[in-house]
């Protein structure tokens, strides 16, 4: 008793953060910037920002098996090998080793995890793209899942408050279907796709874009305030950037939230529960793990922000039972964990580009074009399947890799790949997934994992609707490079699992029924409104766009309404 | 498939006809060795490590550039096949291997052996098999490490380490190509 009375004193913060990834971080910056004393939890180690980002200045000769994924990689790191590039020693260490970090795959699902600080911030596409209106009524309109809370006008100014922070090049379209945003100078797009957009535009009233990405093309105060500078166009991106020039926690919202002096980070601490108080009916903190030494502790706090990842955060909240809570904390409507959605990936189509033989770039664009979503919308109907997909691609001139397939060797063939191939283009499809409550995770009754956490199994998989989509991702796609005339179009599409979208969400939606959902408007758990969660759990449905800004924009609301309601003593 | 069978498929392919008799002989050829199923550690003898040297400096040769052997691609070549690849692949470059060494490849003059590689490359589109073909592995994995090597990359294209921009612009004649 006494020791926890001491353990209280040290131990209290006004708010609690777990994680410390894409939302974790931006919580941590909008609380301590209202006021609020944080301590954030990451289950990782510790990764510094810059100097520990070990592989950025490497030169390409210095890495042992030149970017290859190694057997052994392979092996302990058989989830995230699973996504092209991701088992490469530029990135493995910054990547959760699975053979340590188990998971079972009732249906397989490719997890890809990244157990440090930053989590997946630091790796993330920075692909950013405001949801439309149409993407928070969609549920409603056609009766699936449940209806989003909230609309696009509650969440747009958190978007523009997001994307100054963050800095995102982009374009402005004036679209209704790809709202515009508060954007840095646009890359360019390159002369193969300027003429793809051309095409689009004329033959099929598609318009076509530069990717919205979040990479500094011109920094601002905001930016360089917090020692992050332009991009260098090195497109070496998933190392870590040295610049701080594309956004992470590690670069952006940490570094802005450890200014105010406000934040404690706590690192390898596995949160294994969320504390209970049955006669205070709030959550008063959580039990940690730390996952080298075994020792438990408990953090006490006012408030409670979840932000571990989706199923990281269902997972915790599943694990955390009370009298009160005896399926699991907030899961009074048993949605916890299920309705686990991601975006398809893996299909689409490559063709060769005739001509534009002196058309060359110099540097390296770690970005792409974008097509937005064009079906089930407007005038276009299609019967096989609801939403949509949009396209991310791009044109490059082939280099020395051309030569693997060609015939020939010898000197001649040796000098040839010294030069610029010919252009070729790609588009690949990211395409929307509908909430489905039988795709799921849940905690494995009997399995534990080393700290005697119960084992996550997943069990998701596409259905009917996703499958028709995917079909027309390849026709679509094969379709439109053909029509813009060009050359060996051929069609792909991989064998993949739900997951590979690295844009797991759903597991703890938001609705404004507790029978039926786990959060409100607010992101706070329906019977215990004192817990947060704004990470991707969050998702009442997935759109097809890349979701990160949604999560936090979402994230910056929660806590402006969170400290708002603290201070009027609403929490 | 014997030595001499295998240069008058050669003769023949060279000769701008590709017969059925050469399909045959490879099929023979598949046929002819035995993979190196002992699933051991992936280890060349000091023969096949010859054979892969002198096949990738024929992928690529020394010019007024460095060539493959210059910048260290044969010893590559056998790290990445066992620390990157699984024993099929493994299995595959073995079976090349011992099909070469059937023909004699290192007695083979510098014409025969280049003969030898194009018939190989040729009948390497037909082959549909679940591993990678020998070819294919000893070209992608020489066209890596050669490309990839600091000496390699610097003769071959302009790097730049640090762009610093993004720009379009025009190709001048003959320019090389940028390496990042």
């Amino acid at each position: 008793m006494n020791l926890n009375i001491k353990a209280n004193k040290n131990n209290t913060f006004d708010a609690i953060v777990v994680g410390s990834g894409m939302s974790g971080g931006f919580a941590a910056k909008e609380l301590t910037e209202r006021g609020l004393k944080v301590l954030m939890i990451e289950r990782g180690h510790e990764i510094k920002h810059v100097e520990d980002y070990d592989t950025a200045m490497k030169e390409p000769w210095e890495f042992e098996h030149r970017g290859k994924t190694t057997n052994i990689s392979a092996e302990e790191r058989w989830a995230n090998s699973r996504f092209p590039g991701l088992g490469s020693e530029e990135v493995v260490n910054h990547l959760t080793n699975d053979k340590e970090n188990p998971y079972i795959e009732k249906r397989a699902f490719d997890w890809i995890r990244a157990y440090h600080t930053g989590g997946k911030s630091m790796h993330w596409g920075r692909q950013s793209y405001r949801w439309g209106k149409h993407d928070f009524e969609a549920n409603a309109k056609e009766g699936i899942g449940i209806d989003w809370p909230i609309r696009y006008e509650d969440l747009e100014p958190w978007y523009t408050h997001v994307e100054k922070f963050v800095g995102i090049s982009g374009q402005k379209e004036g679209l209704e279907v790809l709202p515009d945003g508060h954007f840095l100078p646009a890359m360019p797009l390159f002369a193969p796709e300027v003429h793809f957009k051309n095409k689009m535009m004329e033959r099929f009233n598609r318009p076509v874009t530069v990717g919205r990405v979040a990479n500094l093309t011109q920094p601002q105060d905001i930016h360089t305030a917090l020692g992050r500078a332009s991009c260098q166009y090195r497109s070496k991106c998933q190392r870590g950037c040295p610049y701080g020039a594309y956004y992470s926690s590690l670069s952006g919202s940490i570094p802005a939230a450890m200014r105010t002096n406000r934040l404690s980070i706590l690192h390898d601490s596995i949160v294994s529960e969320i504390i209970y108080d049955e006669q205070k009916k709030r959550a008063t903190g959580v039990r940690i793990i730390n996952q080298n030494n075994m020792q438990t502790e408990e953090y006490f706090a006012k408030i409670i922000f979840l932000n571990a990842g989706s199923i990281n955060t269902a997972a915790l909240m599943l694990n955390s039972k009370s009298n009160r809570f005896q399926n699991g904390f907030g899961n009074d409507s048993d949605q916890v964990g299920r309705n686990l959605m991601d975006h398809q990936l893996g299909s689409g189509a490559s063709a060769t580009v005739d001509g534009f033989e002196d058309d060359y770039v110099f540097g390296q664009r770690p970005n792409a074009m974008y097509i937005p979503r064009f079906r089930n919308w407007g005038d276009d109907k299609q019967t096989s399947y609801l939403r949509g997909f949009g396209y991310q691609g791009g044109a490059s001139r082939e280099g020395w890799e051309r030569g693997i397939s060609a015939d020939g060797f010898g000197d001649d063939f040796k000098q040839n790949l010294t030069k610029p191939g010919p252009w070729n283009i790609r588009i690949g499809g990211f395409g929307e997934i509908l909430p489905d409550p039988n795709n799921r995770i849940y905690l494995d009754p009997n399995k534990k994992d080393k700290w005697g956490i119960p084992m996550i199994v997943t069990d998701a998989a596409f259905v009917e609707n996703d499958w028709a989509m995917r079909k027309d991702i390849v026709a679509s796609a094969v379709e439109m490079l053909e029509t813009a005339g060009f050359k060996n179009v051929t069609s792909y599409d991989r064998p993949t699992h739900m997951g590979l979208g690295i844009h797991d969400m759903g597991t703890a939606r938001m609705g404004r029924d507790p029978k039926t959902s786990v959060l409100n408007a607010f992101n706070q758990v329906h019977d215990c409104k004192n817990v947060f969660v704004t990470d991707g759990a969050a998702m009442t449905s997935a759109s097809c766009v890349n979701p990160s800004i949604t999560y936090m924009a979402l994230t910056a609301r929660a806590a402006d309404f969170a400290v708002k309601s603290l201070k009027k003593k609403e929490l | 498939m014997n030595r001499r069978e295998v240069i008058k498929n050669v003769a023949l392919m060279l000769g701008g006809t590709f017969s059925a008799s050469s399909l045959m002989a490879m099929n023979h050829w598949e046929q002819s060795t035995s993979p190196n199923k002992a699933g051991a550690v992936f280890i060349l003898t000091d023969i096949q490590q010859k054979m892969v040297a002198e096949i990738a400096e024929i992928i690529i040769p020394k010019t007024e550039t460095p060539g493959a052997k210059d910048v260290g691609v044969p010893a590559f070549i056998e790290m990445m096949l066992k620390d990157c690849y699984k024993e099929p692949d493994q299995e595959s470059f073995m079976e090349g291997l011992a099909s070469l060494e059937k023909v004699k490849f290192l007695s083979l003059n510098s014409d025969e052996r280049k003969g030898v590689l194009k018939f190989l490359e040729q009948e390497t589109k037909k082959m549909k098999s679940k591993s990678t073909p020998f070819w294919r592995l000893i070209k992608e994995l020489t066209l890596l490490g050669y490309f990839t090597s600091e000496a390699g990359l610097k003769a071959s294209f302009q790097y730049v380490q640090i762009p610093g921009k993004l720009e379009l612009i025009k190709l001048k004649p003959n320019q090389k190509s940028y390496a990042y």
